[in-house]
């Protein structure tokens, strides 16, 4: 009788299970040692690894009145965050911009920007108007945080948690007021000064009042309208008759449209009486006739004909991705040169924590943007800014007519109007002189 | 979502076939090892007991087969639907771009930034989030500023009373295939359908294992059918999420929309 052994089986020449389990062992390992290459390959399923992210909050308001302007200021934060992520990322990190909306409206905009925060938010980019920064301020400050806001603004504000991008009136209004009183100005001596009725319009106006009390020149009126007005008829009447030479215009948003329109229905000629626009920029021009706004004047950091190597570069790179019609204005290029900034700061800190991005403000960092360098004043974390007036051409984009030489230091208390007011955050921060009363 | 596959959806489609095949082998040949010899004790040598466990096989195959290609049919459809919503939607955009196109200015220049805007937010926001199984929210926002921007827009003439009319139908148009795409994001079978699915695998294995053969032939045979079963199993999971794993929905429509865009 035949002993069954693994190599007799007992089934005649059949195989026995442990023949076949050898076998099928042997088999295996040997497939897997073909397969485990392409199947196992870095002990991983071939799942791509994950890139760590970081998320920063784009506070503009994509809807309502404000949305036009502000959404070109979020495209700009998006097209730099891609161009980040696409580089690499900051510090390994890929980069994850949130973009609630705001709704124009003031209320939530600190809505917004707490649930920001509280989904892990290292920084905010954003506001628009004077109102919804003051209104989120107070959260930045509390949750100890960095603002990034672009947008050129009246100045009689400092704090540890905003680094304020735009122009402040020492870099924009002020300036402009000394060229309009010079010879190739047209010296003029009668000002009208006309605004909405905010804070940015009345706390502007009230520095040019006291700047002007200093000169020959004189205001002739002063009003102020609601956001929504679009009867100007009766006030471009008043201005007529006040024998102006020069009409400084802080009204904001859409009442400009009706704002200039009246003034060409009045037919006032903008070389004899120029409107002298503070928050007027080409985007906001493409909204008008060119009959209305040729020949009038802007003032700003920068225009989209800005000619440098820089701002050609950055207008190709933002049209390639966001279309060939898109128009460029000052805000768009101060939102450009902020979230630049950040990335600097927080590449030369080697951390997101808001402390040491500070840090890295408090020693003094500038980027080479589309309109020339901005630099971060380490005292007020304002931006020094050039000083620009456009004229209007008949397609709607400007012309400069007179810059300043190189960047303007920014100063957010005049003396002349906040006197004694002084901010050195290197040197222990705000001063405050007397208490001004900006009706008085 | 019935269960939590997302670790799955990011295999590649060759690795993620192949794991799924292994994982059905895999648990039969170990069934083989270690089930059957205590299943052949009760049925070991009754004599025409492979007859009938044929027979039960072959009766039980026909519903479960019916049920897996109803089933791979349904998942089929529902990517396919997902595509077409897709497509209407992208379709939708670019006839709303060609009626605004017409407006005055600044009317028509804001809405086609909008629509652009929209479109790129699809492609570059939208999509991945959609392939991880996340319902964008930013899309919703932008969707309601065109819609806003659209109204702002008050016809002066018979001729833009018409294309204003229009530029409404298409936006209404578009606003339903958006609607029907998101909600097909996190659309799936239902979790009673995937229990009834694998439990029918799983009677199929037990089956087989039952069968009183040689090893080898039992290891080869029933391999080839859990192969089978898994390669099934692999196409019902990959199509469930219409927008999930490397053969999904893709963001096609839009990209070529987004180009042509562009070139304006």
């Amino acid at each position: 009788m035949p002993v069954p052994t693994d190599s007799h089986p007992l089934h005649g020449g059949a195989v026995s299970r442990r023949g076949a389990l050898r076998s099928g062992v042997a088999a295996t390992l040997a497939a897997s040692r073909v397969l485990a290459p392409s199947l196992f390959v870095g002990c991983s399923l071939g799942i791509p690894p994950r890139v760590p992210t970081v998320r920063i909050g784009l506070l503009h308001s994509q809807t309502g009145p404000l949305a036009i302007g502000s959404t070109s200021l979020r495209d700009v934060e998006l097209d730099a965050v891609e161009r980040f992520n696409a580089a690499g990322g900051i510090l390994g990190y890929s980069i994850d911009p949130r973009a609630p909306d705001p709704r124009s409206r003031t209320d939530l905009f600190p809505k917004r920007a707490a649930t920001l925060l509280d989904d892990g938010a290292v920084a905010l980019f954003g506001c628009w108007s004077s109102a919804s920064r003051k209104a989120v301020l107070p959260i930045v400050e509390e949750r100890d945080t960095l603002l990034f806001y672009p947008v050129q603004y009246e100045g009689n504000e400092t704090s540890r948690n905003v680094i304020y991008g735009g122009q402040v009136p020492n870099q924009q209004v002020l300036p402009a007021l000394d060229w309009l009183r010079s010879g190739p100005g047209g010296e003029r001596k009668k000002f009208f000064l006309i605004g909405s009725d905010y804070v940015y319009p009345r706390t502007t106006n009230f520095i040019v009042r006291k700047w002007l009390a200093s000169t020959d020149a004189g205001i002739v009126g002063e009003e102020y309208f609601s956001l929504d007005t679009e009867d100007f008829a009766p006030v471009v009447a008043r201005i007529r008759e006040s024998g102006a030479d020069c009409i400084l215009n802080t009204v904001n948003g859409a009442g400009n449209i009706a704002l200039f329109a009246a003034l060409a229905e009045a037919g006032i000629d903008p070389a004899k009486v120029p409107l002298v626009s503070t928050s007027v920029s080409e985007d906001d021009l493409r909204s008008m006739p060119a009959a209305h706004v040729a020949g009038q004047w802007v003032l700003s950091s920068y225009f989209q004909t800005v000619g440098t190597p820089a701002n050609a570069a950055w207008m190709a790179g933002f049209r390639s991705e966001f279309g060939h019609d898109r128009v460029f204005g000052d805000s768009m290029e101060a939102a450009w040169c902020l979230i630049n900034l950040w990335k600097q700061a927080v590449e030369e800190a080697g951390s997101f924590a808001t402390e040491a991005v500070r840090q890295v403000f408090a020693r003094g960092i500038g980027f080479d943007g589309p309109g020339g360098r901005m630099t971060i004043d380490p005292a007020t974390q304002h931006a020094s800014k050039h000083f620009r007036l456009g004229r209007v051409r008949p397609d709607r984009l400007c012309d400069v007519v007179v810059s300043s030489d190189g960047p303007l230091a920014p100063d957010p208390y005049p003396q002349v109007a906040f006197p004694g007011w002084k901010c050195d955050w290197t040197k222990g921060g705000l001063e405050p002189g007397p208490e001004v009363s900006i009706d008085g | 979502m019935p269960f939590d596959l997302s670790w799955y959806y990011e295999i590649p489609t060759a690795r993620a076939a192949l794991l799924m095949v292994a994982a059905f082998v895999g648990f039969y040949w170990a069934g083989a090892v270690i089930v059957r010899p205590i299943l052949r004790m009760f049925v070991r040598r009754s004599p025409g007991l492979n007859d009938l466990i044929g027979y039960i096989l072959s009766c039980f195959c026909v519903f479960y087969g019916l049920l897996l290609g109803l089933i791979a049919v349904t998942a089929y459809q529902n990517v396919e639907s997902a595509e077409q919503n897709v497509t209407r939607e992208a379709a939708a955009l670019s006839a709303l771009y060609e009626d605004v196109s017409r407006y005055p200015q600044p009317y028509g220049q804001d809405l086609r930034w909008l629509i652009r805007d929209y479109t790129r937010y699809v492609i570059k926001y939208a999509w991945p989030l959609q392939q991880q199984g996340i319902i964008p929210e930013e899309g919703t926002i932008r969707a309601e500023a065109l819609f806003d921007r659209l109204l702002d827009f008050q016809p002066s003439t018979p001729g833009e009373e018409i294309l204003h009319a229009e530029a409404l139908r298409q936006i209404n148009h578009f606003l339903e295939c958006r609607r029907l795409r998101l909600h097909s994001i996190r659309a799936g079978l239902p979790r009673a359908m995937w229990i009834v699915m694998f439990v029918g695998a799983f009677f199929n294995i037990l089956l087989c294992w039952m069968f009183d053969t040689r090893f080898l032939t039992q290891l080869v045979l029933g391999g080839i059918l859990a192969a089978y079963l898994g390669l099934m199993m692999y196409l019902i999971v990959d199509m469930n999420q219409p927008f999930r794993g490397e053969v999904s929905v893709s963001p096609e429509a839009f990209e070529l929309l987004y180009q042509r865009m562009l070139e304006d």
